[in-house]
């Protein structure tokens, strides 16, 4: 196991390195000029120009990657080109609310998707298993720029019970958790509910039931349990795209995260900021898919991950 | 076992959640106007601020030299009185008794070291490319100043809006993200970055302390999210950035006061003037009479606009009142084509007459527009195949030359020099924004003058040829000035819109209590 856990964590470096170099070069040959939006069209091209050396724009793109590496290397991000501050410190005030809103939607789907997908597969064809698959239907089917709005209006406007957007309290944080949230709760109720069906009728579940075990006892301990295991590799997948992919929530609600970050990035081509925020995403995921395997081996003793 | 992870896990997670939701708690102080704004200023410090956002919150903190009203007027800020003693030299006799916000009197010295701040080129500011005029800035007493100019330079005043700072205050080199104090209507008290600005009133300001105890400017990227936080009366005051369909909407189902007014914001249909089709004058007369704006108007901008006949709104002193609007008329449209050579292959078949790029931003609203461009330029003979990009990647192109024709829009038109600007030959990119390569002698001779003269009736005399020139020649296809919209609450009494959207009636705005409510 600690051979496997060195051996993954070696295997983290070259992935994060390959996506940052991807970045990197891509948005460098993407057009837009960050001194343009500096200075200001009326600039005069002697001052663009001292301006692009000061930052270190006029040299060759192969320099700034190895610059960009170089950086990398000591644990410097770099400074934005626009706000004056580090790229760490931008990015640092603006990730505990991606990490808020990512959790709080984790919760909300794992919430949503186990009682309703262990319902489902209780009640087989019924009007319940009908009504969970057509949740899961709808929940994957709803884009988060209408489910939203939808939310805003109904439960903020019509109904008034929580604000509509911004960072706040514990029910600002409601309506963007359930936005972000449904999707996934949507793939694990179909996942949970076909992988308990799947069991359902295996011999140690007759086993148990002939031990004299009652049916919470069943559900819970042996067919839950042994269910698991396709949805921890669901859940870290899904939480790596619910950090990157929370873009729209984060502008629909308001919610200043790494998203929105990233979008104005891009934006006024701020290169170090954009790369900052990607390594952060890019890290989230991989770290989140190298626990997901490690929490394999305590679902499932079974798995073995030695030679 | 498992559940006992699991449930642990979860245990987990829910208390970093929610403690990520206790340290966030940020709420509105009472009596706080709330402004819904779309995006975040970049740079508040006036030296250095280009967004229109920056520039707006900006001006509520720092006082300038002088500025506009509402009818576009000058008017001394700081300014008591200013001569202009020939057309190189101007004295600006300050104020006394201003303070800035930390307590300490704003003198010459202070606007001198402004200037001269933003002059200096490793200070990187934005404002120094259009100050290049200036040749230097004297203190000629505690509270006098002069600005000398290395040439007459008549569009100078505009350059004496720009918000004053403390001698020594620290550049964006020096200072990282702290703001030097200003000595405006309100101080910044706090930026939540992302989310708000909020602003306390100046209880020193030189015109008395204003109305308002602060204010509260909410940003709020979505332009639907912004409409239903007023709804739900947690924004008190919109302007602009308000999609034409909702404001229907808000009349009917919200207390909302909207008003609309005649706004300097100018758009176009910028023409690539190097293609050898678009080179024809003939050929961009029939782009304008092909083009109906009142339908675009009346049903897409739901009425938020007036059809333009030219770069300066009636509302601009050097508005020419004889120029004509371009009338929707697709058979006069076709006659000059046949007339310029492009003649329809095949009547009212499939085939046209040549075919037109046309570029514009993925925005919503921009996209139906030029969905219905293209029809209408369809109904002359013309195809426009419409490009939509990500606007880095847009005006990229356009500032390339790389379009046939796109749309963008001039904000905050004022000095009738902007034709200089963008449609002299020496200001083709990158040392200025004439990017459909306009090359006409005699506007260059005439926008020359007008730079020049100081005499505001000659002025006048001088862009009237201009405006007209330009409705023959049409480097650029006008469309509309659109209007501004303000949506209030009741309760807020006393704001003034300004035609370029500034804000600056805020500081004599006040809130009324709403009835019914404490």
């Amino acid at each position: 196991m600690k051979r496997y856990i060195l051996h993954r964590l070696l295997l983290l470096a070259p992935a994060l390195f390959g996506a940052l170099t991807l970045v990197f070069f891509l948005i460098h040959l993407v057009p837009g000029d960050p001194v343009e939006v500096m200075l200001g069209e009326t600039a005069s091209a002697v001052d663009k120009g001292e301006l692009r050396r000061q930052l270190g724009l006029d040299q060759p793109l192969m320099i700034r990657y190895a610059g960009f590496l170089a950086g990398l290397a000591r644990g410097d991000l770099g400074k934005s080109l626009y706000e004056n501050a580090s790229v760490s410190e931008l990015v640092g005030a603006r990730l505990p609310a991606t990490v808020e809103l990512t959790l709080s939607a984790m919760i909300v789907a794992v919430a949503i998707a186990f009682p309703l997908a262990t319902l489902a597969a209780i009640k087989r064809d019924s009007w319940i298993d009908r009504g969970a698959l057509f949740f899961s239907l709808l929940g994957l089917s709803l884009p988060n720029f209408w489910l939203g709005p939808l939310l805003m209006i109904t439960v903020s406007i019509q109904l008034g019970w929580l604000p509509v957007s911004g960072r706040g309290g514990f029910s600002h944080l409601i309506l963007p958790s359930l936005t972000l949230g449904m999707a996934m709760a949507a793939i694990l109720t179909r996942i949970l509910r076909a992988s308990l069906l799947r069991i359902v009728n295996m011999d140690y579940i007759k086993a148990a039931r002939a031990k004299g075990l009652g049916e919470p006892a069943v559900w819970l301990k042996h067919m839950l349990r042994n269910a698991l295991l396709p949805i921890v590799t669901i859940m870290g997948l899904q939480f790596g795209s619910l950090l990157a992919g929370s873009i729209i929530t984060e502008t629909i609600f308001s919610w200043p995260g790494i998203g929105r970050l990233t979008v104005q990035a891009i934006q006024t081509r701020d290169y170090p900021l954009v790369q900052g925020c990607v390594l952060v995403v890019a890290t989230s995921y991989l770290v989140v898919n190298f626990f997901t395997d490690i929490i394999y081996k305590l679902v499932d003793p079974r798995i073995s991950y030695e030679k | 076992m498992i559940p006992r992870t699991y449930l642990f896990c979860l245990a987990s997670m829910l208390v970093t959640s929610l403690s990520g939701c206790v340290g966030s708690e940020a709420k509105i102080p009472p009596g706080y106007l709330v402004i819904g704004i779309e995006s975040s200023p970049n740079h508040l410090d006036p030296r250095y601020a280009t967004d229109a956002n920056s520039s707006r919150v900006g001006s509520l903190i720092y006082s300038s030299l002088l500025r506009l009203d509402h009818n576009s007027r000058w008017f001394g800020d700081l300014a008591e009185h200013w001569n202009m003693l020939d057309p190189q030299t101007y004295v600006f006799q300050i104020r006394k008794g201003v303070t800035f916000h930390d307590g300490r009197e704003l003198t010459a010295a202070d606007v001198k070291y402004t200037y001269d701040s933003i002059m200096e080129p490793r200070n990187r500011s934005p404002k120094r490319g259009p100050l290049k005029v200036l040749q230097s800035v004297d203190q000629l007493g505690s509270h006098t100043i002069r600005f000398r100019l290395s040439a007459p330079h008549a569009p100078f005043l505009e350059h004496c809006t720009i918000g004053i700072v403390p001698a020594n205050a620290a550049t964006r080199e020096q200072g990282g993200n702290k703001l030097p104090p200003g000595s405006g209507p309100f101080a910044l008290a706090k930026i939540d970055p992302g989310e708000k600005i909020i602003l306390t009133a100046n209880p020193s300001y030189w015109e008395g302390k204003p109305p308002l105890p602060g204010l509260v400017f909410n940003i709020v990227p979505d332009a639907i999210v912004r409409v239903l936080e007023f709804k739900k009366g947690t924004i008190h005051l919109l302007q602009n950035d308000i999609e034409p369909d909702t404001v229907s909407w808000l009349e009917k189902n919200t207390d909302a006061i909207i008003e609309t007014h005649q706004g300097t914001t100018f758009q176009y249909m910028g023409v690539n003037l190097t293609h050898p089709i678009l080179k024809n004058q003939k050929v961009r007369q029939a782009l304008a009479l092909a083009i109906d704006r009142d339908g675009i108007i009346r049903h897409i901008l739901q009425g938020q606009a007036t059809p333009a006949n030219g770069l300066l709104s009636p509302l601009h002193w050097a508005h020419d009142e004889t120029i004509t609007d371009w009338p929707y008329d697709p058979a006069k449209a076709k006659q000059l084509l046949d007339q310029a050579g492009f003649r329809d292959p095949d009547g009212d078949g499939p085939r046209t007459r040549f075919k037109l790029s046309f570029k514009t931003t993925n925005i919503d609203l921009r996209r139906r527009i030029a969905e219905t461009l293209k029809e209408q330029m369809r109904g002359v003979g013309i195809e426009l195949e419409v490009r939509t990009y990500e606007w880095g990647t847009f005006y990229s192109d356009i500032k390339k030359g790389n379009f046939h024709l796109f749309s963008l829009a001039w904000v905050g038109i004022f000095d009738p020099d902007i034709y200089y600007n963008i449609f002299h030959s020496a200001s083709f990119p990158p040392n200025g924004d004439n990017r459909g390569h306009y090359n006409n002698a005699a506007i260059d001779r005439l926008v020359e003058q007008g730079r020049r003269e100081s005499d505001s009736r000659r002025r006048k005399q001088l862009y009237s040829q201009v405006q007209k020139i330009m409705h023959e020649d049409l480097p650029y296809i006008p469309l509309w000035w659109a209007k501004n919209v303000v949506v209030r609450k009741p309760q807020v009494v006393g704001f003034t819109p300004y035609p370029d959207g500034d804000l600056f009636s805020l500081k004599q705005t006040s809130l009324r209590k709403a009835p019914g409510r404490q």
